[in-house]
């Protein structure tokens, strides 16, 4: 048994430990994979003879796909987290850019211009006009909420975003047609629950929550942390599920089922239609009438993580996901009748 | 020259600090008064009507419910219609949690959910699906 450390990079947040000492503690040449996060290093135990320099070969292998390598010599890019003052005053930059972001919308909804009022018989055409005002509607509470957390922190994960944002946007227009055409097909025999819809926003708004803490930063402040802690778990399960091909289009699949007042008034369209084609077309179409927003929630989000001002962006959303996950969590919870509604906007 | 030069810009950056806090505190209070529902401008059209000894009570919904607080006699059969024309939002989605009511309302039209004869001091309470917009009926 012989011990060995080596360099790593790409630890930039607490999870990564746990992360990589989850992936290499299910080789079994390898016995007490420990990362320290302060000095970037990792040690591990194994009986194994190959040389250092290939052992790290063999081990970068295994988590290059999460955006970690492994090297026997320490990586001479200098991290450019290392600029304490600059990250320091984003905060206090952040704060009131989120906040006012929160205001604008909420007296968007305040001031009723979102309540035209359509009347007549719902077609495509409607479907798709209703799609987009629900896009800047409450439901961008929760919706638009979901989809720039989880925007926001898939780029700063630096996993393939594009790919990412194309296969829930895909997924999410997809799985609205065949679940708007199962509605009309079935008809009034399935009824969607509105506890189940409440309790699938509350645990939206939990995670929009948590992502939003870990956005601004509060979780990842100190890289040194416990080993366990529900907080750590959390991050180190999100991450795992962060990297898998069917997330997204799972999450996709799953807005159908969010609280939002304007879904669920198309998907009685769609269940009243009578046949799938009619009750598909008028869930794609409502899909794809909130598909520009939530498309330049995600799509933004990339560009302006990639560009020099990425940690104001990821503090600023981070504020404002915490906003609506609060507003979304209260409103849920007074859905369910836990509490009483606290506001009335 | 580059010691004022830093000692500057670390007073700037104070002053800048102190400028965002004074900024997050005034949006706050924007965010405050929005929630808190601003200028009061709730119309005091009370749609309570009593016919064949039946209490009719109208609310409206779109866009939220109106009138938000209405009050209504306790002790005699009451009926509520709740009123929509084009209503998509989630004004729609109406759960009355002490009646065990839950449903959509239609786009355009009324509904009439039937709520007994109510007891004196038990308010009944609306709220749509996602619990932004509520309205309240004290019997009494």
């Amino acid at each position: 048994m012989k011990t060995y450390t080596f360099h790593v990079t790409g630890t930039h947040c607490a999870s990564c430990k746990i992360l990589i000492e989850d992936i290499l503690g299910e080789q079994s040449f390898i016995k007490n994979p420990k990362v320290d996060l302060k000095k970037e290093t990792m040690e591990i135990e194994t009986e194994s003879g190959e040389s250092p320099e290939e052992l790290a070969k063999i081990l970068t292998e295994k988590i290059k796909p999460n955006g970690y390598t492994i090297s026997v010599e320490k990586n001479i890019q200098e991290k450019k987290n290392d600029l304490p003052a600059q990250t320091g005053d984003v905060i206090w930059k952040a704060i009131p850019i989120g906040l006012g972001f929160l205001a604008l919308f909420f007296l968007l909804q305040k001031s009723g211009i979102l309540n035209l009022g359509i009347g007549g018989e719902t077609t495509w055409v409607t479907a798709l006009i209703i799609g987009l005002i629900a896009s800047v509607s409450s439901c961008l509470a929760i919706v638009g909420g979901l989809v720039l957390s989880l925007s926001a922190k898939v780029s700063q994960d630096n996993i393939s975003d594009t790919k990412t944002f194309i296969l829930f946007h895909a997924g999410r227009l997809f799985s609205f047609a065949v679940l708007g055409g199962v509605l009309g097909l079935v008809g009034s025999a399935i009824g969607i629950s509105f506890t189940f819809t409440a309790i699938l926003g509350i645990i939206a708004s939990l995670v929009m929550l948590f992502l939003g803490f870990n956005l601004v930063g509060i979780f990842a402040k100190n890289k040194i942390t416990l080993h366990s802690g529900i907080f750590q778990k959390m991050t180190s399960t999100f991450r795992k599920i962060e990297h898998q091909t069917w997330t997204p289009i799972l999450i996709g699949f799953g807005t159908f089922f969010l609280p939002c007042g304007f879904t669920q008034s198309m998907q009685v369209v769609a269940l009243s239609s009578g046949s799938f084609g009619t009750g598909a077309l008028i869930m794609f179409a409502f899909a794809l009438g909130t598909l520009p927003v939530l498309a330049l929630l995600s799509f933004g989000s990339a560009s302006f993580a990639h560009s020099k001002h990425a940690p104001l962006f990821f503090k600023s959303a981070g504020v404002v996901v915490i906003g609506l996950g609060i507003f979304a969590l209260l409103g849920g919870l007074a859905g369910l009748g836990i509490i009483n509604p606290l506001f009335s906007i | 020259m580059s010691g004022t030069r830093v000692d500057r810009d670390l007073l700037l950056n104070g002053m800048n600090k102190t400028v965002y806090i004074i900024l997050a505190f005034a949006i706050l209070v924007v965010i405050g008064i929005v929630f808190s529902g601003g200028p009061q401008t709730t119309e005091l059209k009370q749609a309570v009507e009593i016919k064949d000894g039946v209490q009719y009570i109208t609310i409206e919904a779109e866009g939220g419910y109106s009138p938000r607080v209405t009050e209504a006699k306790a002790g005699m059969p009451t009926k509520l219609i709740m009123k929509t024309n084009g209503a998509y939002d989630c004004s729609a989605s109406l759960v009355i949690r002490s009646i065990g009511f839950q449903k959509i309302l239609p786009q355009t039209g009324e509904e009439i959910i039937d709520l007994g004869t109510p007891k004196a001091g038990v308010p009944l309470q609306g709220v749509c699906g996602m619990g932004m917009y509520s309205f309240i009926i004290n019997f009494s």
